[in-house]
């Protein structure tokens, strides 16, 4: 393993510690613990909070997208694994303005549990809260099953649509609307090339030969649905993108949003490889691309490959992706 | 039994329960990750702590409120945040009445397996907790006046844990075993069990019918 840190025990907490930091005009935590941060200028009053949360070793995923326009705040677990209950009721308290509190995040079971068990205890706060869960990998199962298909990238599109509407002033049912609206014609699919190492083990994620990919990878290495032979970058792209447009149903006259995402360790060089052939492909399928994001959005440590994902516009969420937000780790105009 | 008699009940009961963490967690280490008597360990000691911290007029849906948030920020993990959502959920029937008997106590057991099913997406029948707290809850809410609810759900509990042995689990880590999972005891099950077993044995005699008068 060769990695820069110091104890591994103490890697997300100073890591945590290195953002804030960085970042004392944008970002604060509530906590003592450091795993709580919200916006420097949480509570803002009659503004639907979102709180979003998950694993750790993904930035910018998750703490990344605390922000202006984007979510109120985050619950930092350890890496690839669950914050606590307690952390998610401390990110609510401390960005609930009194319009309600939209709990945003991906659907791995841990997490799906301690935010559950954070519903019930914002309750007897006093603060109510709806559930949004992102649900975008094509790979992880068939479309009869959405529902429990993983959450990864394309996550992305729902947390700058719900922060707009919350931003703009809308009610927690039509945030959380937004959301499921968002999350309801996202899809996303990527492949890797090579594992991610956990700081805690020092070991890798899963075994990959020289000369192969697999096809359909999770977030944390999981397995996808095909191993092979490396193959090129526009070959890539075809297949990534043949199956998101079969997945989401559009065709001519469509017009999407694209994300071009780096698992932590691919160049950007090879990232907008991909997006020339997404680009090609869709003009010759007479699909507009009217939004596009390449870069890392989220992340596996140093895990290479790459995700794409589209989300099918209208123009409401057309509107909401080009809405002002800022993060540390988010600009837009 | 008001708060206080509640809240000394437990802490009797888990100071008994904490000692079958080892069975709890060997049982776990066949069937899923191994952590349940962590779980059980920490989950116990910081829910007796919570108690201890507790004031004596605290109503009984406030000491269960204290113990599932102690119970679920010891050692965060899908059982303990189950196991909490449970608490919470049952604590709802009590609403602050400030004292619960008879019916009140099945009720409660009744809705704590249900938030379970509920947030697990899983019945009786799929090798889980759940094959031991519909059963007890289902004896508990059929008891008549004077007979030991406690009694009737250890045995009801019992013989789901029996039934579960045979059962292929489908919930959770141990569906990955698939049919290697059938013969093996359901760790979840047998702690609800356990907990039932241990209340009886620090606790009782629970019912007032059958209760020592005081001088």
């Amino acid at each position: 393993m060769k990695k820069i840190i110091n104890e591994p025990a103490a890697f997300v907490d100073e890591f945590v510690e290195g953002i804030l930091l960085a970042h004392p005009d944008l970002l604060k935590t509530p906590a003592d613990d450091r795993r709580v941060l919200v916006r420097a200028d949480a509570p803002v009053a009659g503004k639907v909070g979102i709180v979003t949360g998950g694993g750790s070793g993904h930035l910018p995923l998750f703490k990344g997208y605390v922000g202006r326009g984007l979510c109120d705040g985050v619950a930092i677990g350890n890496v690839f694994s669950s914050p606590s209950s307690a952390q998610v009721l401390e990110a609510t308290k401390a960005v609930s303005g009194g319009a309600g509190v939209l709990y945003l995040y991906g659907n791995y079971g841990g997490d799906v549990f301690n935010f559950d068990l954070a519903t019930d205890m914002a309750e007897l706060e006093g603060i109510p809260t709806l559930t949004a869960i992102g649900r975008d990998d094509v790979a992880s199962q068939p479309k009869e099953r959405s529902a429990d298909r993983r959450g990864v990238a394309g996550i992305l599109f729902a947390f700058k649509g719900a922060g707009a509407a919350a931003e703009r002033g809308d009610t927690l049912e039509q945030v959380a609307a937004v959301a499921e609206d968002i999350i309801d014609n996202t899809a996303t699919m990527g492949i890797g090339i090579s594992p991610t190492i956990l700081p805690t083990t020092g070991k890798p994620s899963f075994e990959l030969g020289d000369g192969e990919m697999e096809v359909g990878i999770g977030i944390h290495g999981e397995p996808g649905f095909h191993r092979g032979e490396l193959e090129s970058a526009d070959r890539i792209a075809e297949r990534l993108t043949e199956r998101l447009v079969a997945d989401l149903g559009i065709g001519s006259g469509d017009r999407v949003a694209v994300l071009v995402n780096g698992m932590g360790a691919t160049p950007l060089e090879e990232l907008y490889l991909l997006f020339r052939r997404v680009h090609q492909l869709l003009s010759e399928q007479g699909i507009t691309i009217s939004k596009n994001y390449i870069g890392e959005y989220a992340t596996s440590l140093e895990m290479a490959g790459a995700s794409i994902s589209l989300l099918a516009l209208n123009d409401e969420r057309l509107a909401l992706l080009n809405a002002p937000a800022e993060s540390p780790f988010f600009k837009e105009a | 039994m008001n708060g206080n008699e509640l809240s000394i009940a437990i802490r009797n009961c888990l100071g008994e329960f904490t000692t079958y963490s080892e069975e709890l967690g060997d049982l776990d280490q066949a069937l899923g990750d191994g952590d349940l008597g962590i779980t059980v360990s920490l989950g116990a000691a910081a829910a007796a702590e919570a108690l201890n911290a507790l004031p004596e007029t605290a109503t009984p849906s406030e000491v269960v409120l204290a113990c599932a948030k102690a119970f679920a920020n010891a050692n965060p993990s899908t059982m303990a945040a189950l196991v909490a959502g449970a608490l919470l959920a049952g604590s709802r029937v009590w609403g602050d009445t400030p004292s619960i008997e008879g019916e009140q106590i099945g009720r409660f057991a009744l809705a704590a397996a249900e938030s379970i099913s509920q947030r697990g997406k899983s019945q009786v029948g799929d090798k889980t907790i759940l094959d031991a707290m519909f059963p007890a809850a289902e004896a508990l809410l059929a008891t008549d006046a004077g007979e030991s609810g406690l009694d009737a759900a250890i045995v009801a509990a019992e013989n789901g844990v029996i039934a579960s042995k045979e059962l292929q689990s489908r919930r959770g880590r141990a569906s990955w075993l698939q049919e290697r999972s059938i013969g093996l005891q359901d760790p979840g099950a047998t702690a609800y069990l356990r907990f039932l077993q241990s209340w009886k044995a620090t606790n009782a005699p629970v019912d007032a019918s059958t209760a020592t008068p005081s001088a």
